[in-house]
């Protein structure tokens, strides 16, 4: 092998590194955290995951004896929508979707969870609605809103689950 | 130094290839669909087209040039009050510059509205063909079914369902459920009206639309039509969740008029006696162990299946289920204890199932084989269950959801009613599919 070559594939073996540790720190840009916001007014800080998941599977449906709860859901192809269904639901669209008319028809819920079309609609409904619970990306929650812990932790945080 | 020239310029463009998938692929469970796509798509034309009739109001309300708007400028900034209710989120929170923003209208039209009526319809087409003598193979036209929900308050709510069924004259119409449901709390609910008995799991998980379960049919232990189980229920239901922290404790109990004359019906009309019929259920959906879910029910009555003949009826059931379809396992057992109030003798009868089926996770999850064993057995001599036969049965099948709301379903079965009976062979297919 001349020493043109070896060269080469040093290059490309370098090149190939630079790549291995850029590529995850460009995957990573799309890691944030999604934040669990409520109506300000809505009795509770700090949920366990499991408990998330109870009130977005309708088991839960009191805040308290007279607040019901609101669900508010990202429409499909929404990032935090995804995040929603792979961690909280772990369900896949068709699945979530036949869940609610099942929920529904079963008599066990009122309503299906309602849809928002953008994060910006998702913070002025929570903030609107008494009982009002959403998913908005941690960067796009607005001051004042009433964020949870979820299992103890804020978005951002070490250990949060939701992302 | 030209070939290193051009294993630069090759790393280059793998590189530049790669780097520009660098967002992480979304799991194919997550993969959008074409109808999902499209489905937003429709959103978004639809609030494109509101929003630019919100542009047209305000061109219109704007000629004769009234104050500026400064009410809308400063934001109602909320009292930060406590330390969940954040501050703005740091460098990262850039303004949401081209994001809409809700409109009062679109508050009020997502807030509750009451009576708020939601109607779906469901319906199959199945064909079935048995080695069975006699048996005639052909297609035949399923229930056509349409449920109602209504809220009626915050509190208050309606539920309805109806079912049309095929017979040789003419179409059967039922009225199947019609609840009215008052909310206390998530730990009190208490309702009236008429409901698929609270016995198990599958009789009141399922309803009369077959897109909901997997198989093409129930399983033959809660038939419509059938003996075994009441499946329909007259009367009142107490039903919440229990405080029991991870255990996710749920109750039923309910009293009602039990069966009627005709045991496969329930007493809509009024009750075949004096005694009213009575259901507790207690379940436990464990917060660790998301999707399992076991239950114990025990159901009294006193039947009256002709003037002067009276048995007691006891029904004791458990069941067991994986609700996930990666795997999903449902298992149910129910026994049957009649006494005769006259000379006290007494039968027992047995029957369950357990059914596992698997959400196969190419092809976009569609394909979902499926496998249930089924037993019944009853004494000879029970007077009550004339009509009901042993039986030992298989399902073997196959569902493939067409789309999210219609599935074809193919199924070969194998099993024997009644006692020294012939095993029989069937093969059966269904599409069914809500609207």
């Amino acid at each position: 092998m001349t020493a043109s070559w070896k060269n080469s594939l040093r290059v490309l073996a370098l090149g190939w590194l630079c790549l291995a540790l850029v590529h995850p720190l460009a995957a990573q840009r799309h890691d944030v955290d999604v934040a669990v916001v409520v109506h300000p007014d809505t009795p509770v800080s700090n949920l366990s995951l499991a408990d998330v998941r109870k009130v977005f599977l309708g088991d839960r449906q009191y805040w308290s004896t007279n607040v019901p709860v609101v669900l508010l859901i990202r429409a499909p192809v929404a990032r935090e929508r995804d995040v929603v269904l792979k961690i909280i639901y772990q369900m896949s669209e068709s699945q979530f979707k036949q869940y609610w008319i099942a929920k529904i028809f079963r008599a066990e819920a009122a309503t299906a969870p309602k849809v928002v079309y953008s994060n910006d609609m998702a913070n002025q409904l929570v903030t609107a609605i008494p009982g009002a619970i959403a998913f908005i990306d941690a960067k796009d929650v607005k001051p004042g809103s009433k964020v949870l812990r979820v299992d103890g932790h804020l978005p951002g945080e070490p250990g949060y689950p939701l992302r | 130094m030209g070939s290193r020239f051009l294993l630069l310029l090759l790393f280059l463009l793998t590189t530049t290839a790669l780097l520009a998938q660098s967002p992480p692929p979304p799991a194919p469970d997550s993969q959008p669909t074409v109808q999902s796509l499209l489905d937003r798509i429709q959103q978004l034309e639809s609030r494109i087209s509101q929003l630019e009739e919100r542009d047209r109001q305000k061109e219109a309300a704007s000629v004769p040039a009234p104050a500026p708007p400064s009410a809308e400028t400063p934001a109602q900034a909320p009292p930060a009050t406590a330390a969940v209710v954040t501050p703005a989120p740091g460098p990262g929170a850039a303004p949401m510059q081209g994001e809409d923003h809700a409109s009062m209208g679109e508050i009020r039209d997502i807030e509750r509205r009451f009576p708020s009526l939601q109607i779906r319809g469901f319906g199959d087409v199945d064909f079935s063909a048995t080695d069975q003598k006699g048996a005639i193979s052909g297609f035949n036209l399923g229930q056509f079914v349409l449920h109602f929900a209504s809220p009626l308050s915050e509190k208050v709510s309606f539920f309805g369902e109806v079912s049309f069924t095929a017979q040789p004259a003419s179409y059967e119409l039922s009225v199947e459920r019609s609840i009215i449901r008052y909310d206390y709390n998530d730990y009190f609910k208490l309702s009236f009206g008429k409901y698929h008995t609270p016995i198990g799991y599958w009789n009141a998980a399922f309803h009369h639309g077959a897109w909901l379960q997997t198989t093409i049919a129930r399983p033959e232990m809660v038939q419509f039509g059938g003996t075994f189980v009441p499946v329909h229920f007259v009367g009142l239901l107490a039903e919440g969740n229990i405080p029991s922290g991870w255990l996710g404790l749920g109750y039923n109990v309910g009293m009602g008029n039990g069966r009627n004359t005709n045991l496969t019906k329930a007493g809509d009309s009024g009750d075949a006696n004096d005694n009213r019929a009575w259901v507790a259920n207690v379940y436990a959906r464990p917060s660790s162990l998301y999707g399992l879910q076991v239950g114990a029910s025990v159901y009294r009555d006193k039947l009256t299946p002709q003037p002067g003949k009276n048995y007691e009826e006891w029904i004791s059931a458990a069941d067991v289920v994986w609700t996930k379809e990666k795997p999903e396992f449902l298992a149910e057992y129910a026994n049957v204890h009649h006494r005769d109030v006259l000379t006290s003798n007494t039968w027992d009868s047995q029957a369950f199932y357990v059914q596992v089926a698997y959400r196969l996770p190419w092809q976009q999850s569609k394909w979902k084989p499926y496998y249930r064993f089924e037993y019944i057995h009853k004494p000879e001599s029970d007077p009550t269950f004339v009509n009901v036969l042993d039986l030992s049965g298989s399902t073997l099948g196959v569902r493939y959801d067409i789309t999210n709301y219609a599935a074809f379903k193919g199924e070969y079965r194998n099993s024997r009613h009644g006692v020294d009976e012939p095993r029989v062979n069937g093969a059966f297919f269904q599409t069914a599919f809500t609207f």
